[in-house]
């Protein structure tokens, strides 16, 4: 594996030496140096994530739907959230807002004397065994991730931000990434606070998100496809996330509100809101003005997202 | 069959000589540091450290190496002999850069991400007087007399003088692009400046810090390391070389590709390699001095950054050495 992991890191420098020191250089930005190195890092693996998704889920989707396309345009749109965020262009836009806010923190707790916790000092056995660390704090930030979720669905302010994600009505493995910029912004807020209040490394953090978000990609898959009766109780798969974007009927009202757990389903399972059945539901919500979305741009739906959202808020502020 | 060899290469080096040389390494973005084996030029063993351990000095005895860790606000003192640890030093807020004046009362600590400067006693490692400064306290140097530390400000583009005993600021000038690595010369006359924003280095004045004088190297020109009194080291991050210096001259003598933002050096005992981290591609450069060529690498963690090369005693290092970061130990 030697050669892959060079191969990796080779073409990593090259891409930095040859595009992005330079300017950096130029523009006297030197002390985003090291961080911009770990940025072309992120890029790449989201060229990989995009292969994997055109080259692999994709096939799959076509061979074993769970449920028949109906309009083949509407996926159209995730293809470029999928794009912009994959490739960086969102998250550096969230990087810019978040950063003064997670740094100040950082530099609180710092100048307070206050290191993070590391769970390798509670269990000194796992300096021993990475990958056991690994998935630990994996878990750790999928668990905030599900609590995230939920509060995605219980704050009317939120879900009008994040119904954006949700009125998609051809959910396919690109929606994952569709999602309000203002919602990445507070979900991303959230987990970085977190992931460095468990100490969680940056290198980790990186890891965590690109695997993640990879599961998550293959959760939301329209493919007829499962890992078995135990195995689709520890990882989300399509079946069981498919079910969470399920329109909302009146036998079944607001039966998005379950199967919230982004990689493992423990967590809906522990709080009562899993629910495993294999029966195909149309997706979408039932909402005509967020039913709206579908048959806007990527623009006209943040737009009309961030007016859902100030609907939602203003009252609250005025009082 | 290939571990098994260099094994024994490793086993017949240390017999031969009765003492090995250990390179150890921080790797910045993993908590973890590396023990290299220069006779086998492998990584021999991985252990983990607080969050974003950056630098590593000897202390003033040559006893302990410290080994900083700036998230975790702490120093992991390893015996130089057997590279076991001794003990760690809590409280020493983002120890970015350290380093001990020449009479070895101060050790002076740039808090990199705080903006401040730290003056503690050696003895006791007791804090005597917090400066802040500037952004992005960088690199540090002294003067012969351990009077005054210098310190570059790497973000404002200036170096600040401080006076050791009072703690106090005795001058702080803008000098140009992102100022970072420092050195005092042999005359104590003459400061050494490298302007990582630029592709230069500067002579400045310690007394009060005029720009005398201006050295092109390589783009983003950004840490010393002394050969000999004549003779200085000095990496360039965005030309990915290595300079060499002669400071009677001032003027670059050598210079050799080193790819992968070179940051860190360190010369073998003998003095024929130089060891210097290659930040980006998670290895160690060797070159032979002599020659000024790259004659190999070794592979380490993720963003190796501060290294420091030791004399060790082959029978006295244990197999498996305990992890540095767990355990609580006395100030």
């Amino acid at each position: 594996m030697h050669w892959l992991l060079d191969a990796w890191i080779g073409t990593q420098t090259w891409l930095f030496e040859t595009f992005v020191s330079p300017v950096l250089f130029h523009f006297n930005l030197m002390e985003w140096f090291d961080d911009a190195f770990d940025a072309v890092e992120f890029f790449m693996l989201g060229v990989v994530q995009i292969l994997v998704i055109a080259l692999l889920m994709r096939p799959l989707e076509k061979r074993r739907p769970m449920e028949n396309v109906k309009n083949r345009r509407l996926p159209a749109v995730d293809r470029v959230y999928t794009v912009l965020s994959k490739l960086g262009v969102v998250p550096l836009v969230v990087f810019v807002i978040a950063y003064p806010i997670t740094n100040e923190i950082e530099l609180q707790m710092r100048g307070l004397g206050i290191a993070p916790p590391r769970i390798e000092s509670l269990m000194p056995w796992l300096h021993d065994h990475p990958l056991v660390t690994f998935l630990i704090y994996f878990a750790l930030y999928d668990f905030a991730a599900y609590w995230i979720h939920r509060a995605q669905h219980g704050f009317s302010w939120w879900w009008a931000l994040h119904s954006l994600h949700h009125s998609q009505r051809e959910v396919t493995a690109w929606t994952d990434d569709r999602n309000h910029v203002l919602d990445s912004l507070l979900v991303t807020l959230v987990l970085v606070i977190f992931s460095q209040s468990v100490g969680v490394q940056p290198g980790d953090y990186v890891s965590i998100l690109m695997v993640g978000r990879l599961i998550e990609s293959w959760s939301h898959a329209n493919v007829d496809l499962g890992f078995g009766r135990i195995g689709d109780r520890l990882l989300v798969g399509p079946r069981f996330h498919r079910l969470h974007h399920a329109l909302g009927t009146p036998a079944e009202p607001r039966i998005y509100d379950h199967n919230y757990a982004l990689v493992f389903p423990l967590w809906d399972m522990l709080f009562g809101t899993a629910r495993y059945d294999r029966k195909a539901r149309p997706m979408g919500v039932e909402d005509p003005a967020i039913d709206a979305d579908n048959d806007l741009g990527w623009l006209g739906q943040q737009v009309a997202g961030f007016r859902r959202f100030a609907a939602a808020i203003l009252p609250r502020l005025a009082g | 069959m290939k571990k098994f060899a260099f094994a024994l290469l490793a086993l017949s080096a240390s017999v031969t000589t009765a003492q090995a040389e250990s390179i150890i390494v921080l790797n910045s973005e993993d908590a973890s540091y590396s023990i290299l084996d220069r006779a086998t030029r492998m990584e021999v063993q991985r252990l983990p450290l607080g969050r974003e351990p950056h630098h590593l000095i000897l202390t003033p005895n040559g006893k302990e190496v410290l080994l900083a860790s700036t998230f975790t606000n702490e120093l992991v003192a390893l015996d130089t002999r057997t590279l076991e640890r001794r003990y760690v030093v809590r409280d020493i807020i983002d120890p970015y850069q350290l380093g001990f004046s020449p009479d070895g009362k101060w050790m002076v600590t740039a808090a990199n991400r705080l903006d401040h400067v730290d003056i503690y006693q050696t003895d006791g490692y007791k804090l005597a007087g917090r400066i802040f400064l500037d952004s992005i306290p960088s690199h540090i140097a002294f003067d012969a007399a351990s009077r005054t530390t210098f310190v570059t400000l790497q973000e404002s583009g200036r170096v600040a003088a401080l006076d050791l005993a009072t703690q106090t600021i005795k001058w702080n000038v803008e000098v140009g692009k992102a100022p970072a690595g420092i050195v005092m010369l042999p005359d104590d006359k003459r400061l050494l400046v490298a302007l990582t924003g630029e592709e230069s280095v500067l002579t400045v004045d310690p007394k009060d810090g005029s720009v005398i004088g201006r050295l092109p190297t390589g783009k983003a020109a950004h840490n010393f390391r002394v050969k000999d009194n004549r003779y200085y080291f000095l990496s360039n991050r965005v030309g990915s070389t290595v300079s060499l210096i002669d400071t009677q001259e001032m003027k670059v003598v050598a210079s050799i590709k080193v790819p992968g933002g070179p940051d860190d050096m360190d010369i073998t005992p003998d003095g024929k390699e130089l060891w210097v981290t290659q930040r980006f591609l998670r290895r160690i450069a060797i070159i032979d001095i002599a020659e000024m060529k790259m004659i190999g690498s070794v592979r380490v963690g993720k963003s190796p950054h501060g290294l420091i090369i030791l004399k060790t005693d082959p029978a006295a290092v244990p197999n498996k050495l305990r992890s540095a970061s767990i355990e609580p130990s006395p100030k």
